[in-house]
């Protein structure tokens, strides 16, 4: 499929759409929630053979949306290093274990700086355990996943009362840790008492019954995710909330299937999210959603052993989309020019009205600043 | 070992800095390196010795430079490499250009030095089998690597002619000039052909015991990078002759290669047809045998919470019953099978002198590729058919 089919394909939808689709409103306050997914390739994504598996993003965002089918990651391709680039608007060159925090300021701390707002005001919620409290100083960072994870192998490894993994057990297991053991499984809190705050403590405490005894029994790390983020926008509606999915990085491991099963997780939980912004009233007019890959992964033949990984460097691994909906997005449509994923920086920022100075990316012109 | 050569240390001296270790490492192991391998090394620092002063520092004068921007801050006289090691480097801003360049200079070196004679001319098998079970009805066969093979009907279901079919492979006579560790590769999920005398077995459920201490080890690595570096370093040095099954363990290649692919990712701990998918590739590229027969197998479905813990059994304290995912298991191995195809493409032994076979233990037709594909009769094949065709392209 070359590009020029693709994007036939994509404004046709468009076109159907258009029509339906909703003008932007003004808004009295703005928020942003900007979710990240993990590696993606086009073949499993956007192209003829890939759109089965991401048939909401496809049939039901896409039409609403701004949207950008060639966002190049032209730095290094790993999750802390891309998602610290695209909340600083320069390519981060870091460690990827989440040791050290990015070389620059992020969204976040611009944010913060020039609006004066407090740290319930900037909120990660991810699945991804490298984005540990390093990603940004002063904000909330809430490693949902890994949440789990922890109460999960104290179960299985008899460090717990608790003995079997049973949904009520877990969520006992996972309440206890949030109580005592969050810094060290690598969340970030602005001050002591931010989890201390019950309004804080609570909405944890329901995001996590949500997911216990959700109607449809989720079960995995972005489900988990998904739920708190919900909550956070509820109880909390920070003005920037990042989330980031990752069960699609199963890939990893070698299984295609699972893999191609996160992709559609995600697909779903974005799509879900949107579906929960719209049907709020405190949140529809005021929130701009952006959601992207980090990457693709390596292409299939490659000696990096395909989409097991994301190393290669290869169009295949670098290249990404980006999706706007809501009010920053204007009027639906699709921008055929190669943008970089660090364009989003300052475009997100202008949309906020924040100021992030001379930043290497460009701020899109698209954008409904 | 008499056959060792002396470690070329004012060669590596002079090369650049990122190929010292490894070079390093790779004559230290090379009592553990196949045949192919020392071949493939031998020639690389043979041609790299003789080569004009001046037309060595240009070879090498773009990487040297774009290195000496790179702040690696490497003992350049380091054993080998670790994470933080290779983290450094796979962050450096300029480490596209140096993948760029260090591929651009490999080129010229395996142009150059690539191996001819006997071993470069030898007809290859390769085989690649989907297991029993599978939904074959939900999934087209590989449809991409169908258009340049064609499809061999056979008289009745692959996986019932396998056993007599691996049989003959194995005990075939080989090529005189092969060593034992050239001739055939057997790796399986299950150990169906444990019992295969004279040819290494690399079994996924026959390795359980090593499995589960290398999950075990890695488990308690903390969150830091000593951490990852010391299991690791551990991990390589632990004795492991006591839990690898023996045929296994009395060779010490043998054994060393199934420790290297069990510890270098690849999902080689966690699924089974990842495991067979990256020794498969593994071997073609390190060993080259000239027959290789990868069987994949069926994955179990992942149960609920213990599914985010991959490196755990996901059978203590689940409550939740196992089964089988066989939907799934079709999905993994169609891909991966196709993925020992491409692995053996890009070793210069194979494409153009092999037969490779891909079929599912359940269908009566194997889809054949590369040299004679076209040739293959359009009647049913027999089991006795199969192995002789195979045979006689093995020659």
């Amino acid at each position: 499929m070359t590009r020029r089919d693709l994007s036939r394909m994509l404004l046709a939808v468009l076109a159907e759409r258009l029509p339906r689709a909703r003008a932007a409103a003004p808004a009295p306050a703005r928020r942003v929630v900007l979710i990240t997914l993990g590696g993606i390739r086009r073949q499993e994504s956007w192209s003829p053979a890939g759109l089965r598996y991401i048939p909401r993003l496809y049939q039901d965002l896409l039409p609403q949306s701004l949207f950008y089918p060639y966002a190049l990651n032209e730095g290094v391709t790993s999750h802390f290093n891309t998602i610290s680039s695209i909340l600083t608007g320069v390519w981060q060159h870091v460690d990827d274990w989440g040791g050290e925090k990015p070389a620059n300021p992020t969204l976040f701390q611009y944010m913060q700086e020039q609006t004066h707002c407090g740290p319930e005001q900037t909120w990660v919620v991810t699945s991804n355990k490298q984005l540990t409290a390093n990603i940004s100083p002063g904000v909330n960072v809430i490693l949902s996943k890994q949440l789990m994870v922890e109460a999960v192998e104290r179960i299985v490894n008899g460090q717990s009362q608790r003995s079997r993994l049973e949904r009520q057990q877990l969520l006992d297991e996972m309440s206890a840790l949030l109580e005592t053991d969050y810094e060290r499984i690598g969340w970030g809190v602005p001050s002591e008492s931010a989890f201390r705050d019950p309004a804080v403590k609570q909405t944890l405490l329901s995001a996590l019954a949500n997911f216990i005894h959700g109607p449809d029994a989720p079960a995995s790390g972005d489900d988990l995710t998904f739920l708190i983020a919900r909550e956070v926008l509820t109880r909390l509606a920070p003005a920037l909330l990042m989330v980031n999915f990752s069960d699609m990085e199963v890939a990893h491991s070698g299984s295609y299937s699972l893999h191609l099963g996160g992709i559609g997780r995600s697909d779903r939980l974005c799509h879900a999210m949107w579906q929960f912004i719209q049907a709020a009233p405190a949140l529809r007019d005021s929130t701009t959603l952006v959601i992207l890959n980090e990457f693709g992964r390596d292409p299939d033949g490659s000696s990096t052993n395909g989409f097991f990984n994301h190393r290669s460097g290869m169009e295949s691994c670098r290249l990404a989309w980006a999706m706007v909906l809501g009010p920053a997005a204007g009027a639906p449509r699709v921008v055929e020019r190669e943008i970089r994923q660090i364009d989003l920086t300052p475009s997100i920022a202008a949309w906020m009205g924040v100021d992030c100075g001379r930043l290497p990316g460009s701020l899109l012109k698209e954008f409904h600043v | 070992m008499s056959d060792q050569p002396p470690v070329p240390v004012d060669l590596i001296r002079r090369l650049p800095a990122t190929f010292g270790p490894a070079l390093r490492d790779q004559f230290a192991q090379w009592n553990l390196l196949f045949s192919a391998e020392r071949r493939q090394l031998q020639a690389q620092m043979d041609w790299l010795a003789k080569l004009p002063r001046e037309e060595f520092d240009g070879l090498f004068a773009p990487l040297a430079a774009i290195e000496s921007r790179m702040a690696l801050g490497w003992d350049s006289n380091a054993a080998a490499l670790g994470v933080r090691d290779t983290g450094i480097l796979a962050r450096s801003p300029l480490y596209p250009q140096w993948r760029a360049e260090v591929e651009r200079v490999f080129s010229r070196i395996d142009e150059a030095a690539a191996p001819s004679g006997p071993f470069q001319k030898l007809p290859r098998l390769l085989v690649c089998v989907l297991p029993a079970g599978v939904p074959l009805e939900e999934q087209t066969l590989w449809p991409e690597l169908a258009a340049e093979g064609a499809w061999l009907p056979l008289a009745g279901p692959f996986g019932a002619m396998l056993a007599p079919f691996a049989s003959a492979i194995a005990t075939r006579r080989p090529p005189p000039e092969l060593d034992a560790d050239e001739r055939t590769w057997v790796i399986e999920c299950g150990s169906r052909f444990t019992a295969l005398a004279g040819v290494p077995v690399l079994s996924w459920a026959d390795i359980e015991a090593l499995r589960r201490e290398f999950l075990h080890r890695l488990n308690a690595v903390q969150r830091d990078l000593r951490s990852v570096d010391r299991t690791g370093d551990e991990l390589r040095r632990a004795d492991i002759a006591h839990i690898t099954p023996h045929s296994l363990a009395a060779n010490a290649r043998v054994r060393e290669f199934l420790r290297g692919v069990l510890l270098s990712g690849n999902g080689s701990l966690v699924f089974p047809n990842s495991f067979v998918e990256w020794a498969a590739a593994e071997a073609l590229r390190r060993a080259q045998p000239q027959a290789l027969l990868a069987c994949f197998g069926m994955r179990q479905k992942l149960k609920p919470f213990s599914s985010l813990v991959l490196f755990e059994d996901q059978n203590r304290a689940n409550p939740v019953a196992s089964s089988d995912d066989p939907s799934g298991s079709l999905v993994d191995a169609l891909l991966l099978s196709g993925y020992v195809y491409l692995a053996a493409q890009r070793v210069a032994c194979y494409p153009g002198h092999t037969l490779t076979l891909l079929g599912a233990a359940d269908s009566d037709r194997v889809l054949a590729l590369g040299a004679r594909a076209a040739e293959l009769p359009g009647s049913p094949a027999s089991a006795e058919a199969l192995a002789s065709l195979a045979l006689g392209w093995l020659g």
